[in-house]
């Protein structure tokens, strides 16, 4: 065994392991012990899994456990062992994960002192869980990582025990238990063809299955729980009630990783188990695709009507994934690529984003954009901060996030109706943020339109850390955004020719300079259009709003905050994809 | 292969759901997803069985006698555990909920959303 296959079980071992000991030593030890671990452990998880992925550029570094390689057996068809397997693009998502937690531990600092690091062990065992679900490659191994990552964050976004946590938390477990149910069925069900658990051996089986009903049910039901855990229209209700009322460094991993590295798990078993079945890509395309553009604008209006600023993240995050998935629908290289460069480079904006919500919280008291209305100009670098994040994530043409957006057009160029979504949203979202902005660090705003009936409350973080201790990480990780998007193209292309058994995805011309400014211009002109709004005096006017307020109501009725209103939906959407599955 | 687990799975996976959407009670509802993976654990053993097979133990029979998969056995275990945990979970919140708010019925606890 080389050194990298030897240590890359190391990636999950070493958080697991760590978040055993501080739990075991918990009474024992000073806060600070707790911060100064988790911060060191995340980081070795980053750089070690960073180190993994240039290992990997010849070749996945694949790692049996126990030693129960095929070759034990005798018989390469029969494989009883569970491997991790490091790609180029895996294990630079692990790297990810860590480098954003890293980020989101420094953020916390001290934060969490009364619970005797419990905050720590459960973050850990999270950070343990997604670079298991990005490195494993077998199938009921990723249920069991699933799992994991699923019952540390219930028990996160449950935390500070508000009311409001409460619900949202139980709202979050309902839904994604039910979901991992799903997944389970869809396990058994390509198990029950296959005999074999191993991606690669399943993907054999597939590859011949034509349209079998078992494997077809079985793709629906796997693709209907990663949907639901990457929050995806009809499934993604669960989403803004979970993520705007979880403490905010767990927002941050919650929007900044945990959901998009489910669409990533999505797409790499898209690719590597269902890629030989031409009625499953079929299905893929011809579905998925949809399902990506509706949740993109669909996640962008109601982002758009929102004043709690967490909500408003949390809308936008959804809007975000909608983008993400018609990457992973277009089931090519391009679109791979485009969705892991999308992956991290909304990750960072949106992790400091939650950040700045979260100082707002614990300096302001609140994160309600018309409550808060120029009462936070002294934080003038916060601000800045904000409002740069807001124009990285309406398509401004720099850096990594608009590298993956660029990649993520050209996939899908042949739509037009898809990639007018993407535009939608982008401008929409990036709109809405930088209008908060403006409206709470500069005192700028028009009359308040549809966003005066979003859904808000009172609440507040602890503020119990100096201001460049939180501006730090959140600062950095909108720097790093800023990174030449070239760099970041050539990487993404590897890691998707790794997935797609390529060296490297064919290049992509550079768009057009009008193709570049379209969405930022469009973000402007959105911005422009709020900053300008007046107060309704003549009956037109009125009217016009009574007009407005029509369908963004009904986007409020639909997120209505009754689990069983959303677990309805998943299940009308579980039956929607497998009608379609026997229909095209 | 009988059809007949498939049946029951399904039936169970549909009242189970009946039940989340239509509850007026976290505990009930947490009830009615323990039936929900209940269809799961009889789909997984309906796969791995084989009609007049023995037990996966071969400690009283030669090795290579026909036996039901033992690896379905092992996915069903694991899921049990998890499903303890997950309900474990709920439950604890509930309690919560029903200490902070009086309440345990979903309509009446929708986050964000003050109680009418």
């Amino acid at each position: 065994m080389t050194l990298a296959e030897t240590l890359l079980p190391l990636a999950v071992l070493v958080p697991l392991g760590v978040g055993a000991l501080l739990l075991g030593f918990a009474h024992w030890l000073t806060p600070r012990v707790a911060d100064v671990a988790s911060v060191t452990v995340a980081g070795f998880v980053a750089v070690l899994c960073a180190w993994l992925a240039r290992e990997a550029t010849g070749g996945a570094i694949v790692h049996w456990f126990g030693g129960w390689s095929p070759a034990v057996s005798g018989r390469p068809d029969v494989v009883l062992g569970i491997a991790f397997s490091a790609d180029v693009a895996s294990a630079a998502i692990a790297a990810f994960c860590g480098l954003l937690f890293a980020a989101a531990f420094m953020f916390a600092w001290s934060y969490f002192d009364e619970v005797n690091s419990h905050f720590h062990v459960l973050m850990l065992l999270f950070l343990a869980a997604m670079v298991g679900f990005c490195l494993t490659r077998d199938l009921f191994d990723l249920f069991v990582w699933f799992e994991l990552m699923s019952i540390a964050a219930y028990a996160l976004t449950a935390y500070p025990l508000g009311p409001s946590a409460l619900d949202g938390a139980f709202n979050f477990t309902i839904v994604n238990s039910v979901a991992s149910f799903m997944m389970l069925a869809g396990v058994g069900l390509l198990y029950a063809r296959s005999g074999s658990l191993d991606y690669l051996l399943i993907g054999r089986t597939v590859g011949h299955a034509g349209a079998d009903p078992v494997v077809l049910g079985g793709f629906c039901l796997i693709a209907v729980a990663l949907l639901t855990k990457g929050a995806c229209v009809p499934f993604h209700f669960w989403l803004a009630d979970a993520h705007s009322v979880a403490p905010s460094p767990v927002s941050v991993i919650f929007s900044g990783v945990m959901v998009s590295v489910a669409l990533f798990g999505l797409s790499k078993l898209v690719v590597l188990v269902f890629g030989g079945n031409p009625d499953i890509l079929d299905l893929v395309r011809g579905a998925l695709i949809w399902i990506g553009a509706a949740t993109a604008v669909i996640g962008a209006l109601t982002a758009w009507t929102q004043r709690h600023l967490k909500r408003l993240l949390a809308f936008s995050t959804i809007a975000h994934l909608g983008i993400m998935l018609t990457g992973v629908a277009t089931a090519g290289g391009i679109g791979q690529a485009g969705l892991l460069l999308y992956l991290v480079g909304h990750g960072l904006v949106k992790g400091s984003l939650f950040m700045v919500a979260g100082m707002l919280l614990a300096l302001r008291g609140s994160a309600d954009e018309i409550d808060l209305y120029g009462k936070a100009k002294r934080l003038w670098p916060v601000g800045v901060t904000m409002a740069l994040a807001g124009l990285l994530l309406g398509g401004l043409p720099v850096g990594l996030l608009h590298g993956g957006s660029h990649l993520l057009d050209r996939a899908v160029e042949r739509s037009p109706l898809v990639h007018a979504a993407q535009v939608l949203a982008t401008a929409l979202t990036g709109a809405a943020v930088l209008r908060a902005a403006l409206r709470i660090f500069a005192g700028i705003s028009g009359a308040p339109g549809p966003e005066r009936n979003g859904i808000t409350e009172r609440e507040h973080e602890k503020n119990v850390r100096p201001v460049w201790l939180m501006l730090t990480p959140a600062a950095l990780l909108v720097l790093l955004v800023l990174m030449p998007s070239s760099v970041g193209e050539r990487l993404a292309r590897l890691g998707a020719g790794a997935l797609v058994g390529r060296p490297a995805v064919a290049a992509v011309e550079p768009a057009g300079m009008l193709a570049q400014l379209l969405p930022v211009t469009l973000t402007l002109v959105i911005l422009a259009g709020a900053l300008l709004r007046r107060r309704p005096v003549r009956r037109a006017g009125r009217a016009l709003v009574t007009a407005e307020r029509l369908p963004f109501g009904g986007l409020g009725v639909l997120h209505s905050g009754l689990v069983g209103d959303y677990v309805a939906w998943a299940v009308l959407g579980l039956a929607g994809l497998s009608v379609a599955s026997a229909w095209l | 292969m009988n059809v007949l687990p498939w049946i029951v799975a399904a039936w169970l996976f549909g009242i189970g759901l009946y039940g989340i959407v239509t509850s007026r009670n976290y505990v009930h509802l947490i009830g009615c997803l323990s039936v929900c993976q209940s269809a799961t654990y009889v789909l997984l053993l309906g796969i791995g069985f084989v009609w007049g097979s023995k037990p996966p133990v071969f400690y009283d029979h030669p090795p290579g006698t026909p036996a039901v998969d033992p690896i379905l056995h092992a996915l069903v275990l694991t899921d049990i555990v998890v499903g303890a945990a997950v309900t474990a979970l709920l439950l604890a919140i509930a309690l919560q909920v029903q200490k902070r708010r009086g309440t345990i019925d979903p309509r009446r606890l929708r986050p964000m959303r003050d109680p009418e």
